[in-house]
């Protein structure tokens, strides 16, 4: 285990901006931390990369204590900040050495780490030029930089992606699911997308509070409402084919519409069916044709917006991980 | 220790990647040397020795100079969030604030260095005068001194910059910080209507007796712990982020 927070508090004079959290982090893994704005995700990994004092709990860093032990923590952290703050007035070089060096690296193992961080952050091209003329990309991508010279234990990302194009984006995510093999990764984000793509975890905070942690793939089953199966269908009339639809033992519900000579038809099912199959049967027994069908796919977007929106947290999955008794 | 040169080094190169560097150097040397040369010149009789004239507007300028350099240590790197990347690396409190406190004093030697070259000027423009006429031991104790004075100010100037996230807060602050370090004694004397005379920590008393070749131990020791109490105060502000 790298990471461990037990009960985590943060208060600031008049707000509460993480209450009482805990959760781990094992090695090699990327977990993915999602909450909206002003939910605590920056404040917890400012707390994590010993920047933040907590107001109360008790925060780990591979077997450090984060208040106690603030440097041995820091030699084990690379971390990027939501804004990536950067000096400016610097060749991009000159920039990452400096950082280098006060990360405890220095001569044939710097140039070495240097060259490689370069590269593999796409920088090369851009190593001469001054931070303050780059574009907010490349100058994210300074940030990732500085944040795996040392190569880090752990590897604290506040946003990572903000301001990069769909190419940069991709890149990056290339990147941090490749760094998957050596680093262990916490990453924030707001990009769901990317989040249940890259992430082997995802801890979704809201208020202060952790209100889901799984894989995205469990969360996503965690869902609550029916799954819907969409199947075009040409042979019948929309009344008969809603009507054998709704015939099928699992279907709660089930609807047809013309739309030119195929009939969109959704049928809904309990979350613990999987009806596709069973229309395909109707469909066939009835000699009807059949152009698509599939089952709509939630995804994590879906989770998210249950578990943060006002009035589905307090009942929905917040209540399966046991903590939302304690939501102010 | 490594890191100390690391973050000294930086600071002093940050001073050089900006025009501000030249900028100051050029201003202060025009505006310091001008003072110097004008109080010579246009005096008819020359009352004091002429190091002292020269170290007196060194020092009138060295405040706004102090300020200037010392406003942006810490603020700047508040406002641009750098100090949290500075502070999450392994290095410690001390290490970030004597690494800039060294950054920021060397730069302010390497401006207001320069300025000797106004005695050669002053020699050309008076042919009266001869270097000769130079006391060479005076010069060094007031240099001496300067650097004393300008160590102080700038461990001032460093702990206020830690207190404001805004330069201009800061520099306000700073300049009127370091005036009441330099006229501290004279500002007892005035405030107890004379009653009490303080005379041992008038910075510009020392300035003028050093300048003379009076060489007197007793404001070495104020100026070297009043430095490192600034630079303690810093230290502790500086740290002090992370018990809050």
């Amino acid at each position: 285990m790298i990471v461990d927070v037990q009960n985590l508090t943060k208060r600031y004079p008049g707000n509460t901006a993480v209450d009482d959290i805990s959760f781990n982090v094992q090695r090699r893994e990327i977990v993915g931390f999602l909450g909206p704005n002003g939910a605590g995700k920056t404040t917890t990994m400012q707390i994590l990369a010993g920047y933040l004092p907590a107001t109360g709990g008790h925060v780990e860093v591979a077997g450090y204590d984060v208040f106690k032990q603030s440097l041995d923590v820091r030699r084990q952290i690379g971390y990027l900040p939501e804004n990536v703050p950067l000096y400016t007035d610097m060749r991009v070089t000159e920039y990452l050495r400096f950082r280098g060096r006060l990360k405890g690296l220095g001569g044939a193992r710097l140039r070495a780490r240097l060259e490689s961080v370069l590269e593999s952050c796409g920088l090369t091209d851009v190593h001469r030029q001054i931070i303050g003329s780059l574009s907010r990309g490349f100058r994210q991508r300074v940030g990732l930089a500085d944040s795996l010279i040392a190569e880090p234990e752990l590897l604290i990302l506040d946003e990572p992606t903000v301001g990069l194009d769909p190419n940069q984006i991709r890149q990056i995510r290339n990147l941090i699911r490749g760094l998957g093999e050596r680093h262990t990764v916490l990453l924030a984000s707001h990009i769901l997308h990317e989040v249940e793509m890259v992430c082997n975890r995802v801890l979704i905070i809201n208020g202060g509070q952790i209100v889901a942690s799984d894989t995205p793939g469990k969360l996503v089953g965690l869902l609550r409402g029916n799954r819907r199966v969409l199947a075009q269908i040409r042979g019948g009339t929309p009344q008969n084919v809603q009507r054998l639809l709704e015939a099928i033992p699992a279907v709660v519900n089930a609807s047809c519409e013309a739309q030119g000579e195929w009939l969109q038809c959704y049928c809904e099912s309990k979350k613990e069916h999987d009806i596709a199959e069973d229309v395909f049967r109707v469909v066939a027994a009835n000699g009807w044709r059949l152009r698509e069908l599939h089952e709509e796919r939630r995804n994590l977007e879906d989770v998210f917006a249950e578990v943060t929106s006002e009035d589905n947290g307090k009942n929905g999955l917040l209540r399966r991980t046991g903590s939302g008794e304690k939501r102010a | 220790m490594k890191n100390f040169f690391t973050i000294w080094f930086r600071e002093l190169s940050a001073c050089f990647l900006s025009p501000v560097a030249y900028v100051l150097m050029v201003v202060f040397l025009a505006v310091a040397s001008g003072t110097f040369l004008l109080e010579v010149t246009q005096t008819p009789v020359l009352e004091q020795p002429l190091t002292v004239a020269l170290f007196e507007a060194i020092l009138v300028w060295l405040t706004i100079l102090v300020t200037v350099v010392s406003m942006r240590l810490f603020a700047e790197e508040k406002r641009s969030g750098t100090l949290e990347t500075l502070m999450t690396v392994p290095v410690t409190e001390a290490q970030i604030v004597l690494g800039k406190y060294a950054g920021a004093l060397s730069f302010l030697i390497m401006v207001t260095f320069p300025i000797a070259i106004t005695l050669a000027l002053l020699v050309a423009v008076s042919p009266s005068v001869q270097f000769t006429d130079l006391d060479t031991g005076a010069l060094l104790t007031g240099g001496a001194v300067l650097i004393l004075v300008s160590s102080l100010l700038v461990s001032v100037g460093l702990l206020v910059s830690l207190l404001t996230r805004n330069q201009i807060i800061a520099a306000i602050c700073c300049f009127c910080a370091v005036w009441t370090v330099l006229l501290f004694g004279w500002i007892i004397t005035l405030l107890s209507g004379g009653a009490v005379q303080v005379t041992m920590i008038t910075v510009t008393d020392h300035i003028r007796d050093f300048s003379r070749g009076m060489v007197d131990t007793r404001p070495l020791v104020l100026y070297v712990s009043g430095t490192v109490l600034f630079l303690f105060a810093s230290v502790r502000v500086l740290e002090s982020r992370r018990w809050r």
